[in-house]
């Protein structure tokens, strides 16, 4: 069962991509978006039937030379496939009216990144998973590559894209490729049963992790995650920022967690770490961001984050031996999964629409689209609520669960975890804070008020696909808001794949805590808002009828009507926060007075100019970039032209082979 | 800080005493209405700037109109009561009807200065569009060029009633 609706879903989106080739123009991108979003379908179906009980495996010793096709599909990568395959739906049916204009290839290889995107959970043996991973991150690489023709931009985020994915794919394949070599074999079973040396075990999951984050936008590997995204289409984001960026943490839990059953306390401790650095670093970056888009795309770093700083905080319990809060941690961990893809899914989306009616992401020049654009209005504003971990948001759901997780682990674990812990709680507490405002922002600034620019007052309602697209979005958000439980079953499958012990969440309409105590009902909190926002606004008109009321002009300050240019913006919405995080973020600012000619007295012009670039990129990458340019240009000196020195380079690189060989042997 | 109490201790009480109340120079309903507590904005349409000068030293330590119940506030959304000083010129007469509007009722309006009341010196200006009653119904005047504080502070303590 499971088997054949994976095999469905990949061959639907390879026959999907081959028919994106070849069918006319006019129904291009019905034909991709329709084949795709079926795919979509049958992979959340595969993962569903995974999830809950139908594990599958096959081997297809033909189809790659050596080593074959090792495909087996768990509850753990059921999840991951179900999660999949529901962005894949939502963006398949917005991309057939958003991708219109896109040519073949954008519409050939999205179906194929798909394919990728659902066989690298599936996949069982080192060489499967590589080659999923490769896939994944050249189709991927290619969709980012899109709109190269129109933008500049587009092909330098590409670059940094291609290079730090394959910096990752390098680091991943040294890692599995030194573990396989101990294992004797290279299938996942193989790998399980092997007895690694510890220093070996250290390699491995270091070199896995460094690989595996990178993918997952994690800080300080997460340089090309707010270049690739706003560059990219807006789908290919939303599948970039939904599903892909969830295998970097299927890559940890499977390799760490499943394959090295485990390891040393201070991996999970860094895993941690890695994750508490990404979730503040990228919130605070996103609250002070501008660019819809690179909002966005930072805000998936700052949820990677807390992904993975659940991750460490089950591996940690795990392997201090309180198997009851590991599985909590990596219920709220994968429960932060699903919840994200839901709501960074719709986000992309709405951003997208907006950019496809306006052409701009910079949220100073939007404004006033309440009433021109009111679907993706109200569609973006759902999306906003549940990604600031507010109740009745869904991400309240899985931070609330992660906090009980970190909170009960005070008396169970030992001082470094009673030194951590208490900080993740500071971390998550801080990154939700500041989850609120800058949601606040991109909602009240983009989408409300009068419109600043031109571009805004232009806007239209996007076609009925893209609203559709965003509307199954949001009905996943607002159905993992309610009633967390229906997705309960498979993620407690999931967690049990990987961590011995009983189910540590239980209930149909109340979470209920197994093993420490704590309870919580999303739905029961919706409800109680709703009648307390409801009862407020009776109050309040209740109140207000019993006086006499007048109708009276806005105050202007008694001058003429108000402008655009009088409403807060972006910019000035985030001033408090980065003056607050000033050290943190170093915001450079520029003055520049240009005096008239008679005199130096008199201001002909003042230019001011403030922007806040990515503090470790400056410091960490724009060191080894300068060093790599400086040795390339060195090496140059080398390739002078002349055919006999490379003649003699030829000869000298094989007379000093020779001479190394003479002498090891 | 420790300088600073010392200086409070030192300088001590600087308000004059109050005088006895006045008679009520408001209309009688609105007056009570307020009760004895009336936030005021302050309009400059067109001054000088030496009633603005006796303003702030009526709500200064010596003569300290706050504590009759007056108060400056920083917009009329939040006053009741509006102290208009110089003559309307033509470029504050719609904003001087704009913040009458934009007060809640009930509202009261003091002309303070000569200017306000009937023009002063610059009567028949060619930027003057009138005195303050020409433009907005006035409830109170202070006379004076520049009324001195203690005529504000009585004019305004006929709103309070304090």
């Amino acid at each position: 069962m499971t088997g054949s609706l994976l095999a469905t879903a990949s061959g639907l989106c390879v026959v999907t991509a081959a028919a994106a080739l070849f069918v006319p123009d006019r129904i291009r991108a019905l034909v991709a978006g329709l084949g795709t979003a079926a795919a979509g379908g049958f992979g959340v179906a595969a993962g569903v039937a995974a999830a809950l009980g139908g594990r599958w495996s096959v081997w297809l010793p033909e189809l790659l030379p050596l080593a074959g096709v090792r495909l087996s599909l768990d509850a753990l990568g059921g999840v991951f496939v179900a999660v999949t395959g529901g962005v894949a739906v939502c963006t398949a049916l917005y991309a057939i009216g958003y991708a219109r204009e896109h040519g073949r290839v954008v519409h050939g290889v999205l179906p194929l990144f798909v394919a990728s995107l659902l066989l690298v959970p599936a996949a069982a043996s080192v060489s499967t998973l590589l080659v999923a991973w490769e896939l994944m991150a050249l189709t991927s690489l290619l969709l980012v590559l899109a709109e190269h023709a129109h933008r500049p931009e587009v092909g330098k985020a590409g670059v940094w894209y291609a290079v730090m994915t394959h910096l990752g794919f390098a680091a991943v394949l040294a890692g599995l490729a030194l573990f396989a070599a101990h294992a004797g074999g290279e299938s996942f079973d193989q790998l399980r049963a092997a007895q690694l040396p510890p220093a070996a075990r250290n390699v491995v999951f270091l070199a896995t992790l460094i690989g595996f984050a990178s993918k997952a936008g994690i800080v300080p590997l997460h340089v090309w995650l707010p270049r690739a995204h706003p560059e990219a289409p807006s789908h290919v984001s939303a599948l970039m920022s939904a599903a892909m960026v969830n295998m970097g943490v299927y890559g940890i839990v499977r390799v760490g967690l499943d394959l090295l059953g485990g390891g040393a306390p201070w991996w999970w401790l860094v895993t941690l770490a890695a994750g508490a650095l990404s979730a503040l670093y990228g919130i605070l970056q996103a609250a002070v961001s501008s660019d819809m888009k690179r909002l966005l795309g930072y805000s998936t770093t700052e949820n990677m984050g807390l992904v993975l700083l659940g991750v460490g905080a089950a591996g940690f319990f795990a392997v201090s031996a309180t198997p009851v809060l590991a599985a909590l941690a990596l219920t709220a961990a994968l429960l932060h999964v699903v919840n994200h893809a839901g709501f960074k899914t719709l986000l992309f989306l709405a951003a997208g629409s907006v950019l496809r009616a306006t052409g701009v992401r910079d949220l100073d020049a939007l404004g006033g689209l309440r009433t021109r654009m009111p679907s993706t209005t109200v569609l973006f504003a759902v999306g906003a609520l549940c990604a600031s971990a507010l109740p009745p948001g869904n991400a309240f759901v899985s931070e609330w669960l992660l906090l009980q997780s970190l909170i009960h682990a005070l008396p169970a674990s030992g001082v470094a975890g009673a030194v951590t812990m208490p900080l993740a709680v500071g971390v998550i507490a801080l990154s939700a804070g500041l989850a609120v405002a800058t949601f606040v922002k991109a909602f009240g600034v983009g989408f409300l008020a009068r419109p600043r620019g031109g571009q805004a007052e232009r806007a239209t309602e996007s076609p009925a696909t893209m609203v559709s697209g965003m509307a199954v979005a949001a009905l996943c958000c607002a159905v993992l808001a309610l009633a967390p439980t229906v997705v309960l079953p498979a993620l407690t499958a999931a967690v049990s794949a990987v961590l011995a012990g009983p189910p540590a969440v239980s209930g149909q309409v109340r979470l209920q805590l197994n093993g420490v105590i704590g309870t919580i009902s999303p739905l029961l909190i919706a409800i109680a808002l709703g009648a307390a926002v409801a009862l407020l606004l009776g109050a309040l008109r209740l109140v207000a009828n019993q006086r006499a009321r007048r109708r009276a002009r806005l105050w202007d300050c008694g001058a003429g009507p108000m402008t655009p240019r009088m409403e807060y913006t972006a910019t000035s919405f985030a001033e408090p926060l980065q003056r607050v995080f000033d050290d943190v973020l170093a915001p450079e600012s520029d003055v520049d007075v240009t005096p008239v000619k008679e005199s130096a007295y008199l201001v002909e012009r003042v230019r001011f100019q403030s922007r806040i670039p990515d503090r470790i990129e400056h410091r960490l990458y724009r060191p080894v970039l300068a060093a790599t340019a400086a040795l390339g240009r060195s090496a140059r000196k080398l390739a002078n032209g002349s055919v006999h020195h490379y003649l003699a380079y030829g000869f000298a690189a094989l007379t000093g082979a020779l001479i190394i060989l003479a002498v090891l042997r | 800080m420790a300088s600073l109490w010392r200086k409070i201790k030192k300088t001590g009480r600087v308000a004059e005493p109050a005088p006895g109340r006045p008679e009520s120079a408001g209309p009688a309903d609105k007056v009570g209405e307020l009760a004895g507590s009336v936030q005021i904005r302050h309009v400059d349409a067109g001054s000088c700037n030496g009633c603005e000068v006796e303003i702030a030293s009526a709500f200064g330590p010596v003569y300290d109109a706050e504590r009759y119940g007056a108060r400056l506030v920083a917009s009329p959304r939040h006053a009741d009561a509006l102290v208009v000083t110089g003559p309307v010129t033509r470029n504050m007469e719609m904003a001087l009807r704009r913040t009458y509007e934009a007060v809640p009722e009930p509202r009261l309006v003091v002309a303070v200065g000569d200017c306000a009341r009937n023009c002063g010196v610059f009567a028949g200006a060619y930027g003057v569009a009138g005195a303050v009653s020409d433009v907005v119904p006035v409830d109170a005047e202070v006379p004076g060029c520049p009324p001195r504080p203690e005529v504000i502070v009585a004019a305004l303590r006929g709103l309070t009633g304090r």
